[in-house]
């Protein structure tokens, strides 16, 4: 057990955890994370398994990691308790140094005489004192006054309000991790969603996303309502950056997908002979059309929001967003396979056609139609609040810690043949520049003084 | 007159100043480092004109696209100079402190930064983005005024452990204090901005106060760093060089975390 606490009680623990955390952390971030065991394999080769296997493609999840924060943590809690008692002493039962030695061995000290008694210097100093914001002790022992000043002591207890702080942000983030969870929801208007762990349901009324003049969204807006077995108990519009939060459960805008399901198409279709002919054809997936004049059925065959030759040699679709929507247009005449087209709506010149027999046709497609859906991200969060709380006391222990420096004077004075013999030191750990100021003006002002 | 405008002047004017500064390097007659500081402060003043004449032409903040945000950490590192300065008489620092500034300058009006204001995207429409980046940046301006003083320690440490304390100025334990303070005044700051501020508005847009993103990850890194430079100073009692030392990294730290990440890594801060 005691070598348990000389173990974490060293701040050079501290040190070498925080160096190698650090590490780790740069390491994370050079090295993408959660991603396929195919992209890695491709990335880093023969180092792949190794890097899987040492869990550093998942790094800050990673059993390792995690360790060495607990480690952390508990170097921050025998650290910060194995100081607190000598400063805890030194803040509310302090001793009045009786040494002279003592004093003058501090960094920041005077020694002088006045030519006054005792009463008079000890009445003196102590007005010099308070007059400086410091409050005073004292005691008398055989003709000579023994006094303390201190003021700012609560400064010696900054770092340990800081460190307060992280261990209640660790323990939250304990919290968050093992007793949250988020999962995205795709809803579309009208729809009603129940949420995981829930005993009420969202029903999404209304979804909108609104554009700038130059087309980019400015924003998404959901209404939804809270429903009590079908009850509406109250709705509220969410944005990003505005969520709802409910009995632990925030709801986040997150963004919008399209219903790719079954959108509404839209086709032009022109010969390549006369410039004045054009049809307009507005069709789903599946359905077919019939072009009088040439005798030729078309089809829609098929339908891909983002187009992408995939490695196998097919059609396929990079993401659901529309980067590159395409159709697959196929013509039949009696029966017989005429062509094939893919026709793409950002790129109307790359049309690809597959043809069998004679035509003169060319397809445009022009427009799409789909249903919007919100993406909603339902997400309960258990340590949040003490993340907050544990931010507040780093925050106060900060500005404590920096700005707020305790200062202590210690002095004796001693009669001595009817002038009085005058040692004063100071302690400061921080800001010793501006004591050493104040004090050095102390001192000259005591000694100018009658 | 625009924004555009106003920018030129204050870059005119940070000119001048860093070629007062340099004047002074050269004659040592301390009333030229003067002129050089009143000029960094009308360039300030001009400065702040051009970032409020920002905020109403673009109607956002003026730190949402890197031309901006390059404007903003100027006027952050200026304030921070001057504040400084204004408080230590470090007037050493200031030329090389004002041929950084000129340098991000210089940056910010290169063609490299689209300089059009862009509407924003939904994650960016928060008065979170006031707090969360304005007061980062201002902390990391004071890393960066540490930084100039640490490497000036580096120097008149090496020439006073050679020619004996010089007399002239700046000493090495000075420039070492004034390297503390910087960092007693940037690392609440950065702590607040960075990492709480951050933390709180992660929290409401994306529903998640940390995500290991690489910005974030940096930022912490940043904080580390920092975190090693308060307790090896203050616990160990480690001053000086390895102080400085230990100063130089964590500014290197925070400008990665600035620019580096931007570029380097792919994240969720993918936007600024």
């Amino acid at each position: 057990m005691k070598s348990f606490m000389r173990f974490f009680s060293s701040v050079k623990l501290a040190i070498v955890l925080l160096i190698i955390i650090t590490i780790a952390s740069i390491l994370g971030t050079l090295i993408p994370q959660h991603r396929s065991t195919a992209e890695y394999a491709a990335r880093y080769g023969q180092l792949a398994p190794v890097l899987v296997r040492l869990e550093i493609t998942r790094l800050y999840q990673a059993w390792w990691f995690i360790g060495l924060l607990f480690l952390f943590f508990l170097n921050i809690v025998v650290c910060t308790l194995t100081r607190l008692s000598p400063k805890l002493k030194r803040a509310f039962r302090p001793s009045l140094e009786k040494e002279k030695k003592r004093i003058l061995a501090l960094k920041i000290n005077a020694h002088f005489s006045r030519n006054k008694n005792l009463e008079t210097t000890a009445a003196v100093v102590k007005n010099e004192l308070t007059g400086k914001h410091y409050r005073l002790k004292e005691t008398q022992h055989e003709g000579s006054v023994f006094l303390l000043g201190r003021k700012k002591m609560l400064g010696l207890f900054g770092s340990d309000i800081v460190h307060f702080g992280l261990l209640v942000i660790i323990i939250g983030g304990i919290f968050s991790g093992l007793g949250g969870f988020r999962t995205n929801i795709n809803i579309a208007e009208g729809q009603t969603m129940t949420v995981p762990q829930a005993d009420f349901q969202l029903r999404l009324d209304k979804f909108v996303t609104e554009f700038y003049p130059n087309g980019a969204v400015r924003d998404w807006k959901s209404t939804l309502s809270v429903l009590d077995e079908g009850k509406v108990l109250f709705d509220k519009t969410i944005e990003v950056n505005h969520p709802l939060s409910y009995k632990g459960f925030v709801f986040y805008q997150s963004g919008y997908g399209y219903g790719w399901e079954n959108p509404t198409l839209h086709l032009w279709v022109k010969k390549s002979a006369d410039p004045s002919y054009l049809k307009q054809l507005k069709m789903k997936v599946g359905e077919t059309a019939k072009l009088e004049e040439e005798n030729i059925e078309v089809t829609v065959i098929r339908f891909v929001p983002d187009f992408i030759i995939a490695e196998d040699n097919r059609v396929a679709t990079r993401s659901n967003e529309p980067n590159n929507p395409a159709v697959l247009i196929g013509g039949r005449r009696n029966g017989e396979e005429v062509f094939s087209a893919w026709a793409f709506a950002k790129y109307p010149d790359f049309g690809q056609m597959h043809s069998n027999q004679d035509h003169d046709l060319k397809f445009e497609f022009k427009d799409f139609e789909a249903a919007q859906y919100s993406v909603i991200q339902a997400a309960k969060d258990p340590g949040v609040n003490l993340i907050w709380v544990g931010c507040s006391f780093l925050m106060i222990g900060l500005c404590i810690a920096f700005f707020w420096p305790p200062r202590e004077i210690k002095v004796i004075l001693k009669k001595t043949n009817g002038k009085t013999d005058v040692v004063a030191g100071g302690i400061a750990t921080k800001n010793r520049e501006d004591f050493q100021t104040e004090f050095e003006h102390m001192v000259e002002s005591l000694r100018r003084s009658k | 007159m625009n924004e555009s405008t106003v920018f030129l002047i204050t870059f005119i004017l940070y000119i001048l100043a860093a070629f007062f500064y340099f004047a002074f390097l050269f004659s040592k007659k301390e009333t030229i480092a003067g002129i050089g500081y009143k000029f960094a402060f009308a360039g300030l003043i001009a400065h702040s004109i051009a970032l409020v004449l920002r905020t109403i032409e673009s109607g956002h903040a003026p730190f949402t696209n890197m031309y901006e945000s390059l404007s903003f950490l100027s006027w952050s590192a200026i304030l921070a100079y001057v504040v400084i300065e204004g408080k230590f008489k470090i007037r050493k620092a200031g030329p090389y402190f004002m041929l950084i500034v000129i340098g991000l300058m210089a940056l910010a009006s290169s063609p490299l930064m689209p300089k059009e204001a862009t509407p924003l995207v939904p994650a960016l429409q928060s008065y979170w983005l006031w707090l969360h980046v304005s007061v980062t940046l201002i902390g990391e301006a004071f890393f960066a005024v540490g930084f100039i003083t640490s490497i000036l320690y580096l120097i008149a440490d090496s020439r006073e452990k050679k020619e004996g304390p010089g007399k002239s100025g700046l000493s090495a334990k000075r420039l070492d204090s004034v390297s503390y303070r910087c960092i007693a005044v940037g690392f609440p700051l950065f702590t607040l901005g960075g990492l709480v501020f951050g933390m709180v508005w992660a929290y409401k847009a994306w529903g998640r106060y940390w995500s290991w993103d690489p910005k974030e990850t940096w930022s912490l890194i940043t904080w580390f760093v920092f975190a090693l430079y308060l307790h090896t100073r203050i616990v160990m009692g480690w001053k000086g060089r390895r102080s400085a030392f230990i100063t130089i990294i964590g500014f290197l730290a925070a400008l990665f975390t600035y620019f580096g990440v931007n570029y380097l890594l792919a994240g969720l801060h993918s936007y600024a």
